[in-house]
């Protein structure tokens, strides 16, 4: 109770100094906040009961992102958004084409000159412009696996939570099969089969995820269907489906969004250490595979081998931070502290 | 009683995940692109050889006949020999060396790991959102997200070649013998044949990759401890405690520490069945030969047999720390009943 107090007592004073802060802030929030009048004209809240929902809206919004403010968090998104910078705005950012990059030169393992900043790694390609691209093949692959995994393995925890019986057994019995699997020996026999294509890899990290989520949302979904709300829409006639989708599925996304986050990052390391072992789309420019290439050179030429670590290893850290600030920010569990 | 009877109820659900991991691998290998009859014939062959290969393999039966045949030799021991991974070597034999190679790593790092991280996670939740958690958790995090070959390769770097305190690569100096073959742990080996220099070479070799292999599972271990211990925090025993009077040390090491220590071993144990198998990586930047790399050489050269032989290992053994971890619970935790 005392440390109950006291949160409330720091959250008056932070209060009072808000107040106190300059007219200047005060007017661009409210015209933040009020643009819609402005702009739209005509443009009128319809109920008062609206307007409130709105106002809890806001506050509940403005302790959510205070939540989010620590440092470790901060850091997170602003590397999420230089990788996300680097991945869309990449053949703008980086001082050679794409195919230059791809292409062969006589520069081999070169040290860093200005031509080439942080040197060449084989075939005399920039490491430069390589991470730069780098950052757009590991994107464009751990993005679609990972909705790929969301989307089928929350499809498939809901109907198996919901449904229980032999269709639970049956999913979670093949789920289990999957988990008692190593994942990189699953996904290394995937690529070896289907061949080393962009499309084939994502496919097996996005099979590889199904199970995973589908046990996560299963667990919620077996809490969910016992409360009063899911008896009150069987009353008044929804059907399964509706009762699945529209009631059940919102109250049990969360632990799915903070995972997501978090997950990205692991799914952008695995696929790493896949090309590292030499199972990836040899036409894209990517970190593993550079680093791979650099093992033959690592004593005359360590730098090829460091940047390309590096990237990967601040673009895992930003999205586990920021996966972390969300889980601190959400869980219920930790809200009280 | 009701432990074993836990125990036989497990194994009996273990049963069908194991018939479906055996399946799965069946169904994967053989769908695997490559021939291996091609690894066993000389470069001019006629179609009579290449028929005469395939049956001495037993791939002209149809599917089932052949699966039925594999589950068979799978259960009864008889593993065969290797076709294209090391021609002619009985592959129980190849498995278990390689299979003992890397749980001899993965002991050590697990070990050293579940040690420091229970250490710092404990540190990091009871100062949470000071400056030291801040540190400790951004460490912790930066052994998660770092690549562990990148890591191996900066270790190598440094440590092997710019200040040659340790060997770079292999699991043994290269000249150096073996010792007999008596438990299959190089270590103990080593110390029955009373060869003090084979083990310290073997120790010498082991630091780099456990160093790697620590370091990655430490983060996990340490997240976990952190979150668990902020959890039992607030629990209205750790207040108890602390209104009678203890001491804010014993509060932390007997009364919150052992109950948020429980899923703690359920990370330490996953880990640990991780790291058996998914020490590929490692393995292959320190070139170690374990079971990953054996795995690998098994799938670039299509060889059915070994591939199922790895997984079919990798996967019991997964299988069977977890049963141990769940049944570690019960004696840890007097609460849980099976």
């Amino acid at each position: 109770m005392g440390q109950r107090y006291e949160q409330e007592l720091t959250e008056e004073e932070e209060l009072g100094e808000e107040k106190k802060e300059s007219v200047l802030k005060n007017t661009v929030s409210w015209i933040f906040t009020n643009i819609k009048f402005l702009l739209i004209p005509g443009y009128r809240l319809e109920e008062l009961s609206n307007r409130e929902k709105d106002y809890e809206k806001s506050i509940s919004k403005r302790k959510f992102i205070r939540r989010l403010k620590s440092v470790l968090t901060i850091l997170g998104i602003v590397i999420i958004f230089v990788i996300i910078t680097f991945a869309v705005l990449g053949p703008w950012l980086a001082p050679y084409t794409f195919e230059e990059a791809n292409g062969v030169f006589d520069n081999w393992w070169a040290a860093a000159s200005p031509e080439h900043v942080l040197g060449t790694t084989m075939f005399g390609r920039d490491i430069l412009s390589r991470l730069i691209y780098g950052a757009r093949s590991s994107l464009t692959i751990a993005l679609p696996a990972i909705s790929f995994s969301v989307i089928l393995g929350v499809i498939l925890g809901v109907i198996s939570g919901y449904y229980g019986g032999w269709i639970d057994s049956l999913i979670m019995r093949i789920a289990d099969v999957f988990f008692a699997f190593p994942g990189i020996i699953l996904a290394l026999v995937f690529v070896a089969i289907w061949g080393q294509r962009m499309e084939y890899i994502m496919l097996a990290y996005g099979i590889l995820g199904v199970p995973y989520y589908s046990r996560i949302i299963r667990g919620s979904v077996l809490q969910a269907r016992e409360l009063p709300y899911i008896e009150a829409a069987k009353a008044s006639g929804a059907g399964n489906w509706r009762i699945m989708f529209k009631h059940i599925l919102p109250n049990t996304i969360q632990p799915i969004i903070i995972s997501f986050t978090f997950d990205i990052g692991g799914i952008i390391l695995s696929l790493a250490g896949l090309s590292f072992l030499g199972y990836s789309d040899y036409r894209l420019i990517e970190w593993g595979n550079d680093i791979s290439a650099a093992r033959l050179h690592l004593y005359d030429a360590p730098w090829t081998a460091l940047w390309p670590g590096f990237m990967i290893l601040i673009t895992v850290l930003g999205f586990m931070l920021v996966g972390d600030g969300l889980r601190d920010a959400l869980d219920p569990r930790l809200r009280n502290l | 009683m009701s432990m074993i009877k836990y125990i036989i109820r497990r194994l009996l659900v273990l049963l069908p995940v194991l018939f479906g991991v055996i399946t799965l691998t069946f169904i994967l290998s053989r769908l695997m692109p490559g021939d291996p009859v091609l690894a066993h014939l000389p470069r001019n062959f006629s179609a009579e050889d290449y028929t005469n290969a395939l049956r001495a393999l037993g791939l002209h039966l149809p599917i089932l006949q052949q699966y039925v045949i594999f589950l068979g030799d799978l259960f009864t021991g008889n593993w065969g020999t290797s076709v294209s991974v090391a021609q002619g070597a009985p592959i129980w034999d190849l498995v278990l060396e390689r299979f003992f190679r890397t749980f001899d790593i993965a002991i050590f790092a697990i070990v050293i790991a579940a040690f420091l991280g229970i250490k710092t996670g404990v540190i990091s939740a009871t100062n949470r959102n000071k400056a030291k958690d801040t540190v400790l958790r951004g460490f912790a995090l930066v052994g998660v997200a770092i690549p562990v070959f990148w890591m191996g390769m900066l270790l190598q770097y440094f440590l092997a070649f710019r200040i040659p305190i340790f060997p770079g690569v292999g699991y043994k100096t290269a000249g150096i013998g073996d010792p007999p073959k008596i438990t299959y742990f190089r270590i103990i080996d080593s110390i029955l044949a009373g060869d003090m220099r084979l083990l310290v070479d073997y120790i010498q070799h082991l630091i780099l990759p456990v160093a790697c292999l620590s370091f990655i599972t430490l983060a996990s271990i340490t997240r976990q401890t952190r979150s668990s211990m902020l959890e039992i925090l607030q629990q209205d025993y750790v207040r108890t405690a602390r209104a009678k009077g203890c001491k804010e040390k014993d509060v932390i090491k007997t009364h919150a520490r052992k109950n948020a220590l429980i899923p703690t071993m359920t990370i330490i144990g996953l880990n640990f069945g991780g790291l058996l198998t998914g020490a590929i990586l490692t393995e292959t930047t320190f070139n170690l030969h374990g079971l990953g790399e054996l795995l690998i050489v098994a799938i670039r050269n299509t060889d059915y047999w070994v591939l199922n032989g790895v997984v079919f290992v990798t996967t019991i053994t997964f299988i069977t720390v977890n049963l141990g971890v769940d049944i570690l619970y019960g004696f840890v935790d007097p609460r849980i009943r099976f």
